[in-house]
């Protein structure tokens, strides 16, 4: 209902809007999936890509699928434990954990598998410390592991949402005063209740997981573990020869697909599961920890230092360490490596990137806010429908697409690179300004109306001053997710067009490694200030506003 | 059952963090017994069930059901270990339950097998008068019918003590007139112990055998309805049980016991403190005052209510709340003068301000 004050704005406006999106929905994503589709059909037909090859297409597909299962399980499990440790006990260090528990978000995949290789890898931290490293980093098992810690943030946010929303407190209260036990009422009642919650947040990973390409192109590649987007990779940017650009769009084709067909079923799952539970009850203070309980929120606490912490600070120190080999002691620090990742080479890539994140998170926003106005009518909904899908749309199957259709026209330009980065983030801007308008009460609104405003007047007035947070997290999420991007950036960048992620890729395989870690820092280290400092800020001025 | 009280507080104590939410609470409740606790929001009549049910720990004092001490400091049962009912102001059902499952969930607790549990429940919510209910899941049910399955549920548990946590608060005028007759007739039932939280003086005085007045964590005051209501101990507790009026009086004990108000004597059936002397006030109810009298006063406002007529007659010792039968029988501007029959005398060391409440 809350769609409604925007959508009686005037009827050439609801035109307007309508026309712009769907043109936008056309130029950015139909055409280009619908070229994909063409030109895929096209190379079937004419036998291509031969057999070998698509056996090889197979099983980089095969290891996505599998990789993918694996990383939702993981992912979900750590997830949704974390959630209960950090709501629902009386865990040590709440806040620090929520916070540390979320970082993942803000550090780019391919960052944080290089941090772990950092940390865990030949020459990493603990092996210069005691001795060991990780058996498996490199290959399938690190690639889980590692895309498992980027997709957990996701899955505790889902999970904790769904238990504030829940009157819990008061839910799990009326079982144990029935009679249940604490392990019963966890059981019969807790978990049935977050079942909405773990399927959308499994989907959420497997999507992450299966669309990843930074974690398996820095882990998976050097061991011959490969998958459909670092294959694709291979094939468009590494490789020329027609067999190896069928199999790509082949690939890239199968892609979407298994991701559409999955978020179809996970659409299904989530409606026969009934509605997320919601309704009223204060959280009441937290019970005092059992020894079990204590025990979960310690585990907790190490498996986040482990995942995020220790790789993240393994990499400050290879970014500070003059020498591979040497111990990071303040002995061998230098300054040299931030310096040199600073010079001519780096900094164009640097301001390139600058330019296309702030350059796309605008234009997301404005989209996002045309999307959202037109909300409620059949159109509008079809269109917040299809922008939301195009997130479900893995970035090298858009970045093939983008080839396919404004290759010839848009080839080694910015321009190119920015089409795919506003296609490809509409999503995420739309969600953050569609879900803030959703909590504007319309009843403002019409006592703006009421009190002579014109629509316009009263929705600028009344509900962009509202809107305003919104549309600036909106702005700084996706130029964040811009900022970082890698996938789409390494298949469409020419010379002269590179960003600062397919500049630390490229450096990465050479493998300088003070260099690359520098890089990583200034690309990861800023927003996550800029982050936390947010965080602590919000959290407190909502804390205020609390009654 | 023993003849020990189904519930003793003694000093109960709970605190979170700085904030004092309980202080020193001594209460009771004898088996079979009715205990409304009344006080605003706030007042911590929340947190006096949750202590009750074993949710929050206690910070001092003890708590003992049937005999049993169940918590004191560093000391509590665990809740499904207390042999409590407890209805909650938000129903507090499982979205994932439909009614049945709902009430079986207590009973399957006790041990008894899934199809029995569930015909069992189907009994009670049948007897209960809910078979309509019995498939749905709490989405598709009204908020009064919420309640009935959270109470249908509390009765499944075949509790020592039933705690009711305003559980008419979130309910419309129809659901609370069905809850409230639900648990008058539950009670009837079962002669159990209950402790009824509320903050409306209407529900917590027809419903209770005694009831405790609750302010900031304290106890004020505990009574039959009709003493809290007749002899409040303080201007606080007058308004907290009912609509009162107050009014400014003087009284002289030379060389007998004389009440003025504004220099007219007050024939009336005076009650109150016993040393008190000089400027007090009178806590006068509504229905202890008629219309025509010897107190000289104008009529400021006249309500026509249905059953009754309310009027705020100005006298010169402050307005006076009327409250009588029928349809109006004088206009705004009328003096008829208006009859105490009936005040509860108070010091006047009061600086609150005017003294209606609804109720």
């Amino acid at each position: 209902m809350a769609a409604e004050p925007v959508a009686s704005t005037t009827r050439r406006w609801w035109w307007l809007a309508n026309g712009l999106t769907l043109a936008a929905l056309g130029l950015l994503v139909g055409r280009p999936l619908l070229e994909l589709i063409l030109v895929g059909a096209d190379q079937l037909a004419v036998g291509r890509p031969g057999g070998l090859d698509r056996a090889t297409a197979g099983a980089a597909l095969a290891n996505t699928i599998w990789t993918g299962a694996a990383v939702a399980a993981v992912a979900v499990t750590a997830g949704t434990a974390a959630a209960f440790v950090t709501e629902r006990t009386a865990v040590a260090g709440r806040r620090v954990l929520r916070i540390t528990i979320l970082l993942p978000l803000l550090v780019p995949g391919f960052v944080s598998a290089l941090s772990w290789a950092r940390a865990y890898g030949p020459g990493g931290l603990l092996d210069d410390a005691v001795g060991v490293s990780m058996p498996g980093l490199f290959g399938a098992a690190g690639v889980v592991a590692v895309l498992a810690v980027t997709a957990m943030p996701v899955a505790y946010l889902v999970a904790v949402a769904a238990l504030r929303t829940q009157a819990a407190p008061d839910l799990g209260r009326a079982a144990r005063v029935s009679g249940a036990r604490s392990r019963t009422a966890f059981l019969t009642i807790s978990l049935p209740l977050l079942a909405p919650a773990v399927v959308g947040a499994a989907a959420l990973a497997f999507i992450a997981a299966i669309n990843a390409f930074g974690v398996p192109a820095v882990l998976g590649t050097p061991a011959g573990f490969r998958t459909a987007t670092t294959r694709i990779y291979q094939d468009l940017a590494r490789s020329a020869g027609d067999e190896a650009f069928s199999r790509a769009v082949l690939l890239a084709l199968a892609l979407v697909l298994l991701a559409l067909v999955f978020v179809v079923a996970a659409d299904r799952l989530l409606s026969r599961l009934g509605p997320a539970p919601s309704g009223g009850g204060p959280a009441g203070p937290v019970a005092s920890l059992s020894r079990s309980g204590r025990a979960a929120s310690l585990a907790v606490w190490v498996v986040v230092v482990v995942a995020t912490v220790l790789p993240l600070v393994a990499l400050v120190l290879s970014a500070l360490t003059r020498a591979v080999g040497l111990p990071p002691s303040p002995a061998n620090w230098t300054f040299a490596n931030l310096g040199e990742a600073l010079g001519m080479r780096y900094v164009g890539a640097l301001g390139r990137s600058a330019l296309l994140a702030s350059v796309a998170a605008s234009i997301v926003v404005a989209l996002g806010a045309v999307v959202t106005s037109i909300r409620g009518r059949s159109i509008g909904r079809f269109s917040a429908a299809a922008v939301l899908l195009t997130f479900a749309v893995p970035g090298s199957t858009l970045a093939v697409a983008m080839i396919l259709a404004y290759g010839n026209a848009l080839r080694d330009t910015l321009v190119l690179i920015l089409v795919a980065y506003v296609a490809k983030l509409w999503g995420v801007g739309h969600r953050v300004v569609a879900g803030s308008a959703s909590g504007i009460a319309v009843d403002p609104y019409r006592a703006a109306r009421v009190s002579g405003a014109s629509p316009l007047v009263a929705v600028r007035t009344v509900i962009e001053p509202q809107m305003r947070p919104a549309l600036a997290g909106a702005w700084l999420l996706v130029f964040v997710f811009a900022f970082h991007e890698l996938t789409m950036s390494s298949l469409l960048y020419g010379p002269g067009t590179d960003t600062i992620a397919v500049a630390i890729l490229d450096l990465q395989q050479i493998g300088d490694v003070g260099v690359v870690s520098a890089l990583a820092v200034y690309l990861t280290l800023p927003p996550l200030l800029v982050a936390t400092a947010l965080l602590i800020v919000g959290r407190s001025s909502a804390s205020r506003r609390a009654p | 059952m023993t003849d020990s009280p189904a519930l003793v507080c003694r000093s109960v104590t709970v605190d979170y963090g700085p904030h004092r939410a309980l202080d020193r609470l001594t209460i009771e409740v004898a088996a079979g017994e009715t205990l409304a606790v009344l006080g605003p929001s706030g007042s911590g009549k929340t947190t006096l069930i949750h202590a009750i049910a074993g949710f929050v720990p206690l910070s001092d004092g003890e708590i003992v059901l049937n005999g049993r001490p169940v918590a004191r400091r560093g000391m509590a049962v665990a809740p499904d270990l207390r042999s409590i009912g407890l209805v909650f102001q938000n129903y507090a059902l499982w979205p994932h339950l439909d009614a049945v499952d709902t009430v079986a969930y207590p009973i399957r607790r006790r041990g008894v097998p899934k199809a029995q549990a569930r015909s069992d429940a189907e009994e009670l919510l049948r007897r209960l008068g809910m078979d309509a209910l019995v498939r749905r899941r709490p989405a598709e049910m009204s908020g009064g019918e919420q309640q009935r399955v959270g109470l249908a549920r509390a009765l499944a548990r075949q509790a020592d003590l039933y705690l009711f946590d305003e559980p008419t608060a979130h309910l419309d005028a129809a659901g609370r007139v069905a809850v409230q007759e639900e648990i008058a007739a539950a009670r009837l039932g079962s002669g159990a112990a209950a402790l009824y939280s509320s903050h409306d003086a209407g529900e917590a005085l027809a419903l209770a055998d005694r009831v405790a007045l609750l302010r900031a964590g304290r106890l004020v005051q505990v009574g039959t309805p009709d003493e809290v209501y007749a002899r409040p101990v303080d201007v606080w507790a007058a308004r907290l049980t009912g609509p009162a009026s107050l009014v400014g009086a003087h009284l002289e004990h030379a060389p007998g016991r004389v009440v003025t108000v504004a220099g007219t004597p007050i024939e009336a059936r005076l009650e109150g403190e016993h040393d008190l002397e000089g400027p007090i006030q009178l806590l006068v109810r509504p229905d202890w005052v008629s219309l025509g009298g010897p107190l000289a006063g104008v009529v400021g406002d006249v309500r026509y209510r249905g059953p009754h007529t309310d009027y705020r007659v100005d006298t010169a010792g402050g307005a006076l709340f009327v409250r009588a039968a029928g349809t109006p029988t004088a206009a705004v501007g009328d003096a008829p003068g208006v009859q105490i029959e009936r005040a509860w005398m108070l010091r006047a060391d009061t600086s609150e301000a005017p003294p209606w409440t609804t109720g």
